[in-house]
């Protein structure tokens, strides 16, 4: 669904990727796993369009969208939820879904809010909260309940259960299977949490320096002999 | 004109023009130096209007409202937009809004000697009063400023709150990476505010010759009190700005009006000093103005803002 073709990409005159191969498959969850600083969310980032491309091309559903604006990818059914900053914080619950759906006619945005909420019933109560005022994990719905009403059909979340308790990450990454199993979606993910991303992924990446450093499927990875080796970077 | 209705005219005036000043500095980060004179040339619109056609100024606010506008556009999209896409440091869009001010100023001032000639009266200066009537026993500019601040207001709020344009208008105002990625075209919402921060100082300048005499370069000398209120306002709210613009135009009128009275007349040319002062102690007060009373944090522009 997704390819990164010798992508080398970075902030300005800054180099941060160098020629990454990366293909994500439809329906099937991608994880890309490593040491902080390696360039994880850059690579995210670079997909969605927020970086300098140095060399190489983005390939969405055959289409090279190396150079097609943020906005215009959001349209084609990309979506990415940044690792900070992904929600508008003085914006209410309610404002914030709107918003995701702005480039929707009403009745679609009606039925995708409906989704969005059956995946996401704790939002209910909370439609007139400003999503400042969300706890974390609460928070993270939210975010991830835009991506759903915008359409997306490749989700890319930048650690989303950082800084949440273990029970709410376990809940987080329950939703993000249920969105794979249940509405075909496909998700490329990156995660601090390794073992838990890795034990419901199903391809995976580990990135180091900005470059990849292995390929293959998640329990490969998991059962990789120098896995806790590479984890010690992490 | 009583002391009090002409102060609360020059503070409505002044709201005008703060949360134009607001607007802009949120939505692109510009201060703009150039407000004041924006404003003077909406008043030269409705002098034109005025000798060419006899229109009367409070019928010309539309035009007025729509060149401004214009106006608002045309500064940014031909010499902001082109430096913010080369990522310009706020200085540097600060002397080109100085330098948009100074042509406007040339501009203004060669148009009104054209005008003169064209319309045979003098235009080099002047003021709107003696056209002036009352509604209710009240003059109207009192009314027909006070109209306008609360139409804005009203207009605004069922922009901003109730239409998914205005939704966007405050996603894009505080955080325009996300905007953009939820498929808002952050641009819009740009040139919409320009338009908006041009057209309100246009039809501000329309009704500022109901109050005082003008000249070319009155907007070198308002622009002092406009920034005075939008700082005061915290430059980061429309409603801060509003306060702003009653807290400055109020005192600055009032506290010269009562000074001239103890002092001699000759105070009154230090009306902008006590703006100023206003200005000085407010920060000490409340150090990021009335709208950091609340907490507010963004970054405009930077599109890698998010990790
Ligand atoms: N906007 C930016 N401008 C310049 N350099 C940046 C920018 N964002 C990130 N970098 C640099 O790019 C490198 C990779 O950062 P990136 O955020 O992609 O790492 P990461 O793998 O996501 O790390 P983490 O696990 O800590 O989130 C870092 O050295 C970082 O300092
Ligand atoms: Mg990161």
């Amino acid at each position: 669904m997704l390819r990164a073709e010798k992508l080398s990409a970075g902030y300005k005159e800054l180099h941060i990727l160098f020629e990454i191969n990366a293909n994500v498959e439809r329906k099937k969850i991608t994880t890309v796993v490593g040491p902080n600083g390696s360039g994880k969310s850059t690579f995210l980032k670079s997909i969605f369009g927020l970086t300098t491309i140095h060399s190489g091309r983005v390939i969405y559903n055959d289409k090279d969208v190396t150079l097609t604006p943020p906005h215009e990818r959001t349209k084609m059914g990309i979506a990415y939820l940044p690792q900070v900053d992904n929600v508008f914080t003085n914006l209410t619950v309610e404002e914030n879904l709107k918003i995701a759906g702005y480039t929707l006619d009403n009745g679609e945005y009606k039925d995708r809010k409906d989704l969005a909420l059956d995946v996401f019933p704790e939002l209910e109560y909370r439609m007139n909260q400003k999503a400042g005022t969300l706890s974390g994990g609460e928070r993270q719905f939210l975010a991830i309940a835009t991506a759903l009403i915008r359409r997306a059909e490749l989700l890319m979340l930048d650690e989303p259960t950082a800084m949440l308790s273990p029970k709410f990450a376990n809940t987080i990454f329950d939703k993000i299977l249920e969105l794979k199993d249940r509405l075909g979606l496909t998700i490329l993910l990156v995660e601090q949490n390794v073992k838990k991303a890795l034990e419901i992924s199903d391809n995976a990446y580990l990135l180091i320096s900005g470059r990849v450093a292995f390929e293959g499927k998640a329990e490969e990875l998991l059962d990789h002999e120098k896995f806790e080796q590479l984890c010690i970077g992490i | 004109m009583a002391v009090i209705e002409g102060a609360l005219v020059y503070s409505n005036l002044l709201a005008l023009l703060s949360i134009g000043l607001t607007i802009t500095y949120i939505t692109t980060g510009v201060p703009n130096f150039a407000q004041g004179t924006m404003a003077v040339f909406g008043s030269y619109v409705s002098l034109t209007l005025w000798l060419l056609f006899g229109v009367h100024p409070y019928h010309t606010i539309p035009v007025s409202f729509i060149l401004g506008g214009i106006l608002g556009i045309a500064i940014y999209t031909v010499v902001l937009r082109p430096m913010i896409q080369k990522e310009a440091m706020i200085v540097i869009l600060m002397i080109a809004t100085l330098a948009v001010d100074l042509i406007l100023l040339g501009a203004l001032g060669a148009y009104s000697e054209t005008l003169g000639v064209i319309s045979g009266k003098g235009t080099r200066k002047f003021i709107f009063t003696p056209m002036d009537f009352k509604i209710l026993g009240a003059d109207a500019i009192l009314v027909i400023s006070s109209l306008a601040i609360l139409m804005l207001l009203f207009t605004l709020f069922l922009l901003l709150y109730k239409t998914k344009f205005g939704i966007a208008l405050r996603a894009s105002m505080e955080n325009p990476a996300l905007a953009e990625i939820m498929g808002v075209n952050v641009e819009y919402t740009r040139i919409f505010s320009w338009f908006l921060s041009g057209s309100l100082a246009a039809v501000a300048g329309t009704l500022l010759p109901f109050r005082q005499e003008i000249v070319p370069a009155t907007g070198a000398i308002i622009i002092v009190s406009i920034f005075a209120a939008s700082i005061v306002g915290g430059l980061s709210s429309i409603y801060g700005a509003l306060a702003g613009g009653y807290i400055i135009g109020m005192s600055e009128s009032m506290v010269t009006f009562y000074l001239s009275k103890v002092i001699g007349p000759y105070i009154l040319v230090y009306s902008k000093v006590i703006s100023l002062i206003v200005l000085i102690i407010a920060l000490i007060v409340a150090p990021s103005g009335i709208a950091g009373l609340e907490i507010w944090r963004k970054r405009v522009w930077r599109k890698s803002s998010s990790s």
